[in-house]
């Protein structure tokens, strides 16, 4: 097809603004999609993402439209995730794109991930196309919308269409200013080859199947190519586009976006940001890649059954090709055995990633608490960096510690800014600016350590404003605190993968919380298990789990046997879950239970 | 060993009662007379249609409550059996005390029945009517004395404990009530709240498992001191009067299984009957099977047999599987045995004692994974 009749384009938008809606009406509309195939969120495909009504993956669908003008135009649609955690994926769907449509929900405005999805999307010198959204709601308020993304972003809004992403209102329009706005990618056919790897996945049968923006030259079937960073050469088996089904095309030229397969095996070959080109007619030069997003957070993964280890290595190894976000290396603990440390973007990415590799490559996980990166200063000068809190060295060869500290960016009305504040301070916030960004609206910034924030704060942040706060953050720089390693005690015996860096002055609150959190999650066992919280070897905190005294089926008689081997059987499935560590069997939720923040006992 | 043979015992289910324990989850309909008598033919059909000859040792009649039928349904029920109970070496019927009378004790007599099991539950009068339970303690010593009057004197007494409210006096109580009627044999249960009962439903949660435990150690220190041995987790028995049916199910033996919600074991294969009165009176002979393999057959033989004290004989268990225990379960069962929770003495395996009433977490180890 002539370029100029293809159009590029992503949507972006704050979480639940209606993206993945407005892309399911667009697929609808487009005639992509056959209504008997239709399922709410259609782009959403994994499984995970259905369920939890996110967008984690972006994902390429290539539509054709017949616009007012007479002509049919092709559209490669990029839907991506709106999480703080996934802003990542954003910035690799913007490189694939000449334009983006910008959905703000009308009836809550622009929000802090509008302002940063849309500062992405100019940096990427992207066309951005406005489109106010949930105008069929009670409470819809377009015109104070359009002034604040007026106001506030600097985008012109006098066309754009105000839309009910769900009924389908005016969609149309959204349809007819892609064609007209966003422009046509530009680039020879017959240049050499430079294609973007924006995204990869693994199939059992083909290998690695690479998703491609080709911006010069051609690529066809039969081609031999070369991955620029890593040199890899294959002859290209199958090109394709996906519509959203996989539909197999002879070639992909300069402005197309679709996928390849080569019998890719080795998942290393293929790195997202790279450049494909010709081995016989190859480009002087790759692409401009993009930023690569170095994970904030870590965390260790073990198989629950040691026996595992090797399977899940070959699970991240996969999974690390569909999300190059994630970051891993071996790593050993006592109490839990062979794994790895993790790094990923936030806590909602490793969910997203424990509960993918559990679900696509059947593993059962154990999942220790997050920790970020910590500078233990040594007394001799030198610095380790500590992404895992049980590797902290002892207190007499440290000389101070700094933790990572973001700046929070906290969009929020008038009446919650007391809450909000509140809520900063009580995580160690320090206070930095609030503007009046219009009537009854503020943006609150605030530098936190990101510690804080990594695991319940987004939760709080909603709940303390009833859902009307939006947070977007960065790095900013790291700060000398008080910080020590807390160590808990199990039946006597340290267990590392529950150690726990705290500030000190938070430490008893902490350790008495996280001891009474382990006592109610960890199963009686028996016998009595003491649960101790100890800083430098001093137990601070302590409580005991009671002996299970009595667990058997009161009535076993014929009729009985199936459901009470049921019951045991489920039983059984909850230890799946567990892992003995030393005399006591602790359940997933343990791990995590350090970082309850809930300052007080529950 | 009874395998490929005949089974040896039968559980008949009557799925009628004349009120609602709140306890309760077992097959049961409130009783009408009509559906009964179309019950009876139905089950009448699927005598016929099963029984080729059985060699019955045990034969036990449950419920719902038998004695809510009739006394001339109960006499039609028990004719239909007749010809297979001649030679039975016990013949057990469940008893609702305030469904007995003079009556239907004389018509079980002249078909043979040879041992009783009344639910008392608890002595407390209060307390029963807690539960959903129509009659009082006195109902219970005037049924003992209907039957041993008619020479039934093999009783077994039910009685519960950690029910809502009880307390250690209350169960103290109730035992030394039921000892005082001098039952052959007794059993006692933990309330168990299913969903699907009207203490499920109410969210009643039974007592906290410390006291649940306490009890449940106090029963077993008075019961042996009364000359009644605990030889299954929840059964105490005189010398000699252990239930024979119920050593069927322990010993993980086949047996048949009549009426709607009763259950069955033959030739490798478990059958459910339908649980819905209806569907079985639609089809009498209907049976959902279920396949045992070999696997299935050997944890459910542990899992049954280390209910009782004298656990499994491991000789028995080589014959049946043609293998030892050890090698069917490799080393979960070595590390069992290393850990001092099973033991083996005089050929045969058993729960040890201290971990008797944790009998779930051991067997859990031994599962499959």
């Amino acid at each position: 097809m002539d370029q100029k009749y293809i159009r590029n384009f992503c949507i972006i938008a704050h979480i639940d603004h209606g993206k993945s809606t407005l892309a399911d009406r667009i697929l609808e509309m487009t005639d992509t999609v056959k209504e008997r195939d239709m399922k709410t969120q259609l782009l959403d495909d994994m499984d995970l993402e259905r369920e939890r009504g996110i967008t984690i993956k972006l994902n390429a669908v290539q539509l054709s439209y017949h616009a007012k003008d007479g002509h049919e135009y092709l559209f490669n649609l990029i839907d991506t995730p709106g999480h703080v955690d996934f802003s990542y994926e954003v910035s690799r769907s913007l490189a694939a794109c000449e334009g983006a449509i910008l959905v703000v929900d009308s009836t809550q405005g622009v929000q802090a991930q509008t302002l940063a999805n849309t500062y992405l999307a100019l940096d990427n010198d992207l066309e951005i196309i406005p489109v106010i959204n949930k105008v069929d709601m009670n409470n819809s308020q377009p015109d104070v919308t359009i002034r604040e993304i007026e106001d506030i972003i600097g985008l012109d809004c006098s066309e754009a269409p105000l839309i009910s992403a769900r009924t389908g209102l005016n969609v149309d329009q959204v349809l007819e200013q892609v064609v007209t706005h966003i422009p046509a990618p530009q680039g020879d056919k017959n240049a050499p080859l430079q294609a973007l790897v924006f995204d990869s996945f693994y199939d059992p049968y083909r290998g690695v199947i690479a998703l491609v923006r080709v911006r010069e030259g051609s690529l066809k079937v039969g081609d031999r190519i070369r991955f620029m960073a890593t040199g890899a050469e294959y002859e290209v088996l199958e090109t394709g586009i996906r519509n959203p089904r996989e539909v197999r095309v002879d070639g992909l030229s300069a402005g197309d976006v679709g996928w390849f397969a080569a019998s890719i095996k080795s998942i290393k070959h293929v790195r997202v940001g790279d450049t494909v080109t010709s081995v016989s007619k190859p480009a002087s030069e790759p692409l401009a890649g993009y930023r690569r997003m170095n994970p904030m957070v870590y965390c260790g993964l073990y198989p629950s059954d040691a026996a595992r280890y090797e399977d899940l290595h070959d699970a991240l190894d996969k999974l690390q090709l569909n999300d190059a976000s994630l970051q891993y290396e071996p790593e050993t603990s006592q109490a839990l055995g062979f794994g790895f440390r993790c790094g990923v973007l936030g806590l909602l990415h490793m969910d997203v990633i424990q509960e993918r590799l559990e679900r696509e490559y059947n593993l059962d996980l154990i999942c220790t608490a997050p920790s970020v990166i910590y500078h233990v200063y040594l007394s001799d000068g030198s610095m380790m960096a500590i992404d895992n809190p049980a590797k902290m060295p002892d207190a007499s060869r440290i000389d101070h510690v700094e933790e990572p500290y973001v700046k929070a960016s906290i969009m929020v009305p008038d009446s919650y800014i007391g809450a909000v504040m509140d809520l900063c301070q009580n995580k160690r916030g320090i206070y930095q600016n609030m503007e009046v960004i219009d009537a009854g609206r503020n943006m609150i910034i605030y530098e936190l350590p990101l510690s804080e924030i990594i695991y319940d704060f987004f939760d709080r942040l909603k709940s303390c404003s009833k859902g009307y706060a939006s947070l977007d953050y960065e790095l900013v720089g790291y700060r000398k605190e008080d910080l020590v390693r807390m160590d808990i005690l199990l039946n006597g015996e340290q267990v590392d993968a529950l150690s726990v860096i705290v500030h000190r002055s938070n430490a008893y609150k902490r350790g008495s919380g996280i001891t009474i959190r382990l006592k109610e999650l960890i199963p009686k066992q028996q016998f009595e298990i003491p649960v101790q919280a100890a800083v430098g070897g001093k137990v601070i905190a302590r409580t005991n789990i009671k002996s299970l005294r009595k667990n058997v089926l009161a009535k076993c008689y014929g009729g009985d046997i199936s459901r009470k081997k049921k019951l045991l059987e489920k039983q059984k499935e909850g230890k799946k879950r567990m892992k003995e560590v030393g005399s006591v069997v602790i359940p997933q939720e343990a791990f995590m239970s350090v970082l309850s923040r809930e300052d007080e006992p529950k | 060993m009874n395998q490929n043979k005949k089974p040896q015992a039968l559980y008949v289910h009557v799925p009628f009662c004349r009120s609602i324990c709140f306890y309760c989850d077992f097959c049961h309909r409130f009783y009408q007379e009509k559906e009964a008598d179309a019950w009876l033919q139905a089950l009448q059909k699927e005598i016929l249609h099963y029984f080729v000859n059985p060699e019955l040792r045990t034969v036990y009649i449950g419920g719902g409550t038998p004695t809510a039928l009739s006394a001339a349904q109960l006499d039609s029920l028990l004719r239909l059996l007749d010809p297979y109970t001649k030679n039975v070496r016990e013949y057990t019927i469940e008893i609702n005390p305030e469904t007995l009378d003079e009556n239907k004790a004389s018509i079980l007599a002249e078909h043979g029945i040879s041992r009783a099991s009344i639910g008392l539950q608890t002595a407390d009068d209060k307390l029963l009517r807690k539960i959903g339970r129509h009659h009082t303690s006195a109902d219970v010593a005037e049924a003992v004395r209907l039957l041993k009057d008619h020479g039934i004197d093999n009783i077994s007494l039910d009685l519960m404990y950690s029910l809502p409210d009880q307390n250690m006096a209350s169960l103290r109580e109730s035992i030394r009530f039921a000892l005082s009627l001098q039952p052959k044999h007794l059993s006692l249960y933990s309330l168990t709240v299913e969903e699907n009962t009207v203490f499920g439903r109410k969210g009643i949660t039974p007592l906290d498992e410390d006291t649940e435990a306490d009890m449940y150690e106090e029963i077993c220190r008075i019961l042996p001191q009364a000359g009644y041995r605990q030889y299954e987790i929840s059964n105490f028995a005189l010398p000699g009067y252990e239930s024979l049916h119920n050593l069927v199910y322990w010993h993980y033996e086949d047996f048949y299984g009549l009426s709607a919600g009763a259950s069955g074991m033959e030739d490798h294969c478990r059958y459910d009957k339908p649980s819905n009165l209806s569907e079985y009176l639609n089809d009498p002979l209907k049976r959902d099977v279920i396949p045992l393999s070999k696997e299935d057959e050997m944890f459910e033989t542990v899992m049954m047999g280390l209910r009782l004290k004298d656990g499994i004989f491991l000789q028995d268990f080589q014959n049946r599987f043609g293998m030892s225990f050890s090698q069917a379960f490799g080393a979960p069962a070595e590390k069992l045995l290393d850990e001092g929770k099973l033991q083996i003495t005089d050929g045969k395996l058993k729960c040890a004692d201290a971990y008797y009433h944790l009998l779930n977490s051991v067997l859990s180890d031994l599962l499959p994974v």
